[in-house]
């Protein structure tokens, strides 16, 4: 008999799904997952429905608690119970997770019913179907489009084009597409010698810095498919701020690490991309690495979605070591001591209007940026408060979200313009998104920022 | 028929309801009285197990046939109410090998299809299952909602003319000539359906037969005309899990026992059960440790029961009966059978018959059975119908896909109505108006609660067991106001507040064996919030009502906010 305790501080290590409760998994090898038990923990506070930015602008929005533990309770057998169809409005940012205060696994309750849904209700000859496969597969389209960015980059914001994909597909035109970078970040890392490389700068950083030049400091860097692609400087600023302090950095094998997929219902994309991610992840975490991810959403699926929805060989083990990179370092290094004698001056030295990502917080993340900087020489950032900034990955993408999307973000776009700094940061990619179209801010990464205090 | 007898059934259980149906459907003139809501008494504390007659195919077979045969009527005759879930004896390494066996041959004796399957294969089935399970014998157990179908007999009882009494009381029999002549009734509310606070008054019905169908109560019947039926009231515990641990019905295969089954029941799974008499069927003591015990002992069977959520647990009692040269000491090895005592012939009363004993399962044999006795007091040829006829609700049900779409209701609150409702669904959904769910734990819609309330007046708790509304994990934390809330404007305030309390008492009540863990919560949430946004500790408006007049119309000139300034975070920004 379990007590329903106070929430148990956030343990980096442990996701957390309730605290007795173990999912059956109701056929090995397949994702059907018996979530039935995981409503005992609901006690119907509705704390969950208030807190989501959906529900907020969306009256036919059902809310959390019915797309969770209210819809999974009165699920009856197996097959022939329908999943109901709003569960395809969710965006995923899994505010609910972190508001309930009773440990309710809402996002996998979510997550679970949205891949039943997508899997058995909808008609994979539908629009729908197409426009958010595509989306969710954004690694398929950032390959393609790396092979000749300056071409894409053209073609992709082409005013007719995006009419006929606004029409077609749904997908807003009122957005413009992110630029691809002329050289991947993979690119840039093969050329600057990849792992070879990366362990002699660490040595020699290790040295001047007076530490055991054979310390064993090795980590794994998750870049995800947007610093890879999009914005080769966040992973660059990584590589270096780590060689900084003198870990050696290897960058393996990935894919997609499945967030667009899992909030578009496409768990058996998401399971094909999470298998290799864990295979290439899991023998670097036995050899000892652990695993960093830039952005709050990668990190995100490793250490929660995919043990909360695959039974993947490994899976437990990489998740309890991946890390956030400023997490990362914040639990290894005394970084706020360094930043206390650095002194930022150039391109960054400037005002950052901070937004904290909805993932970054369901990780316990959502200060840690402010904390670093705030007493940084040269530099100001200034938190532009709670409210989730209302893109959620693909949802603000589609032409149907669009408004929606733009109206759970005017909060922050109002505190950002109401910020001294004219500059936006965050850690996730289509927050940074987002801020950019609604205020026009040139949007930074809290690694760029680290990079430019600390390394030379 | 001009000059159809009249009969009284006192006892609004699935045996009175089965039995009024079968009359009326014959013809009779039937009153029927019951002191409470319909299932009132054991039929509304039962397991709800649609025997298969696997659990009686070694001790009593006799029974087990009955059962077998009466199973596949109701599937067919009240599908609505009865899921088929299919059941399992399963055997733990420690159980007998004997008695598994003996327990297959016995169901294939009894005519009850039974087929063994392997550990392994009953986890794939019921992947909760503990894991040392040795195999199982699968049957065709299935569950059954004794609320609906009691509801739905009365109803067709009604439809063919038979008159239907709740909470109204057989204060005594009218007895003339060493006859039965009528009953005294005193009705809680006046006649026709509830309504709170209505005076009520005794009336005498005349009548020329009475059919005594009040199970545990058949005693203190019998005792008003002088006549010893010895009833062996029987209790037995069950506890309500908050979601369905199983979907298939869970028995262990061991001889006799106490905690031995689980019953998947609409959203939740009920462990049960056991056996010990008792003196009065209504006042008998309930102790924690027999809560405590049945989980401890079906955590063998579903080992996550031991950490799972309880809702409430309650308490029945069987009506036994054994004939008085029998004399069982243990009330484990009274027959399940059921017994028609024509008290003409027994104790030379002429006018009356009781039913005792039985099984909810059989109920419709036994009102077949009881109607054959009564027709052939008054020489009426009129064959029984009952087991072909479907009840309302189970009329043509094939549809059941296509209905939900219509009602613009979200897929699971639409199947859950759907399926409650049967072949009514489309009287009751297609409403004009809105239709918001008013209890979400159980997806019930205002237009269910309406037709509810349409049937059984201001009583909530009639309205619960029709709807299931209130019923699950928030225990009516956050419905019962809103339930009340649908008797406006229909019922006037004072009516409306006597049945919310009426209703908040039923749903604490039935909590209080379940104050651990998260339904402790879940009651000092739902006590904050009864407290403090309803007054419900203490409502200065109790005894007088609330003189609404006298509030003013609020300001002249309310502004009304505009869309636009609502904030992401909840509140309205700005001013
Ligand atoms: C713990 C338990 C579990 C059970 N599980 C199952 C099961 O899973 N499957 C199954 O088939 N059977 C089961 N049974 C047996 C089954 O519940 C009963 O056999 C059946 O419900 C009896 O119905 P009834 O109508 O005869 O009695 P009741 O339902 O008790 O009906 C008698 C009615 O008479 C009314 N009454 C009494 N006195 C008066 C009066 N003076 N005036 C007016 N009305 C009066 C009472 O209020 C009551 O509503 C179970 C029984 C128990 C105790």
């Amino acid at each position: 008999m379990s007590d329903a305790e106070s929430p148990p501080e956030f343990d980096p290590e442990a996701p957390n799904t309730g605290e007795d409760f173990e999912p059956v998994d109701v056929f090995p090898d397949s994702d059907d997952f018996d979530l039935r038990p995981g409503a005992d923990s609901c006690y119907k506070c509705s704390t969950c429905d208030t807190n989501c930015p959906v529900a907020e602008v969306d009256d036919e929005f059902p809310g959390p608690k019915f797309q969770g533990p209210e819809q999974w309770r009165l699920k009856q057998s197996e097959e022939d119970y329908d999943v109901d169809d709003s569960v395809m409005d969710c965006s995923n940012c899994m505010r609910c997770d972190n508001a309930c205060p009773s440990g309710v696994p809402l996002s996998q309750m979510h997550n679970t019913a949205r891949g039943e849904y997508v899997s058995e209700q909808m008609s994979k000859f539908s629009v729908e179907y197409w426009r958010n496969r595509i989306l969710s597969n954004y690694r398929t389209s950032a390959w393609l489009a790396s092979k000749m960015p300056r071409v894409a980059n053209a073609a992709m914001n082409f005013g007719p084009a995006r009419w006929v994909m606004e029409k077609t597909m749904g997908i807003t035109s009122e957005r413009e597409f992110p630029a691809f970078a002329t050289e991947t970040f993979r690119e840039w890392w093969r050329a600057e010698g990849g792992a070879a490389g990366s362990r002699e700068r660490a040595v020699a950083s290790r040295e001047r810095r007076g530490e055991d030049p054979d310390a064993d400091k090795k980590v794994a860097y998750f870049h995800g498919c947007y610093s890879n692609y999009n914005t080769p400087e966040v992973g660059k600023a990584m590589v270096r701020v780590y060689e900084h302090f003198g870990y050696e950095v290897v960058v393996p094998e990935q894919k997609c690490s499945g967030t667009p997929m899992f909030a578009n219902g496409m768990l058996d994309d998401a399971r094909r991309h999470a298998e290799a991610n864990i295979s290439s992840m899991a023998d670097l975490v036995e050899q000892g690495y652990d695993a960093i991810a830039s952005c709050t959403s990668c990190s995100m699926a490793l250490r929660q979605e995919y043990p909360e929805l695959f039974d993947i060989d490994g899976v437990d083990e990489v998740s309890s070591h991946t890390f956030e990179s400023l997490e990362y370092l914040r639990i290894h290094e005394d970084v706020r001591d360094e930043l206390g004698a650095a002194d930022v001056d150039g391109e960054l030295a400037r005002e950052f209007a901070y937004h904290a990502p909805c993932h970054a917080r369901n990780q316990g993340l959502n200060n840690q940026a402010v904390e670093l900087f705030r007493d940084v020489e040269g530099v100001g950032i200034e938190d532009v408060g709670d409210s989730c900034s209302g893109i959620s990955g693909t949802y603000g993408w589609k032409s149907e979200k669009y408004d929606k999307s733009m109206e759970i973000g005017a909060e922050m776009f109002e505190h950002m313009e109401d910020a001294d700094g004219k500059t936006g940061m965050t850690e996730c990619p289509t927050c940074a998104m987002q801020m950019e179209h609604g205020t026009g801010y040139d949007i930074r990464h809290p690694l760029e920022l680290l990079e430019a205090a600390l390394v030379e | 028929m001009t000059s159809a007898p009249h009969i009284a059934v006192i006892g609004g259980g699935s045996t009175g309801t089965g039995i009024a149906r079968d009359l009326a459907m014959r013809g009779l003139d039937v009153t029927l009285v019951e002191q409470g809501n319909l299932t009132h008494g054991t039929t509304g504390r039962m397991h709800g197990l649609l025997h298969s007659g696997g659990r009686y195919a070694v001790s009593d077979q006799a029974s087990a046939e009955e059962c077998i045969e009466e199973n596949r009527v109701l599937r067919d005759i009240a599908s609505h109410c009865v899921e088929m879930t299919g059941g399992l004896f399963v055997k733990r390494p420690e159980d007998s090998e004997e008695y598994f066996q003996k327990k297959l041959s016995g169901c294939e004796a009894c005519g009850i299809p039974a087929e063994v399957i392997s550990g392994e294969e009953a986890r794939k089935m019921e992947p909760h299952l503990a894991t040392d399970i040795d195999k199982a014998i699968s049957v065709p157990d299935g569950a059954v909602d004794p609320f609906r179908l009691v509801v739905a007999n009365a109803a067709s009882a009604q439809e063919h003319g038979a008159r239907i009494e709740t909470h109204s009381k057989v204060t005594d029999l009218l007895v003339e000539d060493g006859e039965v002549v009528g009953v005294e009734v005193e009705h809680d509310s006046g006649t026709g359906e509830r309504v709170h606070g209505r005076t009520g008054g005794t009336e005498e019905i005349r009548t020329d037969y009475v059919v005594n169908a009040t199970g545990a109560w058949a005693g203190r019947i019998g005792d008003m005309a002088g006549l010893d039926i010895e009833v062996r009231p029987s209790k037995g515990v069950m506890t309500i899990m908050n979601v369905r641990q199983v979907d298939t019905v869970i028995n262990r295969c061991k001889p006799k026992g106490d905690a031995d089954i689980i019953v998947p029941h609409e959203t939740t799974a009920i462990l049960g059960t056991t056996d010990e008499e008792v003196d009065d069927p209504e006042d008998y003591p309930e102790k924690q440790w027999e809560v405590d015990m049945m989980i401890d002992t079906l955590k063998e069977l579903v080992p996550m029961l031991d950490e799972a959520r309880t809702i409430r647990s309650f308490w029945g009692v069987r009506p036994l009966y054994e004939p008085p040269d029998v004399g069982s000491d243990d009330p484990t090895d009274i027959t399940r059978d059921y017994f028609l005592l024509d008290h003409e012939e027994r104790d030379s009363l002429g006018g009356m018959v009781s039913i005792v004993g039985g099984k909810f399962t059989t109920y419709r044999m036994m009102g077949e059975e009881i109607s054959d006795h009564v027709c052939g007091k008054f020489g009426i040829d009129a064959d029984c119908r009952t087991a072909d006829v479907p009840l309302p609700g189970s009329e043509d049900f094939t549809v059941l896909r296509d209905y939900m779409d219509e009602f613009g209701l979200q897929s699971p609150i639409g199947r859950r109505s759907v399926e409650r409702l049967g072949s009514r669904a489309e009287e009751v959904l297609q409403t004009d108006g809105p239709n918001p769910v008013v209890c979400g734990c159980e997806g019930v819609t205002r237009a269910e609660i309406q037709d509810a309330i349409e049937g059984s007046g201001s009583d909530l708790n009639a309205v619960r067991l029709r709807t299931r509304a209130s019923m699950g994990n928030c225990q009516g934390g956050f419905c019962c106001h809103r339930m009340a809330n649908e008797l406006h404007t229909e019922y006037d305030e004072s009516t409306t507040r006597a049945a919310w309390d009426e209703l908040l008492q039923e749903r604490w009540k039935g909590q209080r064996h379940a104050l651990w863990g998260e339904q402790l919560s879940q009651a000092m949430l739902n006590y904050a919030l009864q407290a403090t946004t309803q007054n419900r500790d203490n409502d200065p408006a109790e005894d007088d009502s609330i003189d609404f007049a006298a509030f003013d119309s609020g300001p002249e000139d309310v502004e009304v906010v505009s869309d636009a300034s609502v904030a992401a975070d909840g509140g309205y920004d700005g001013n």
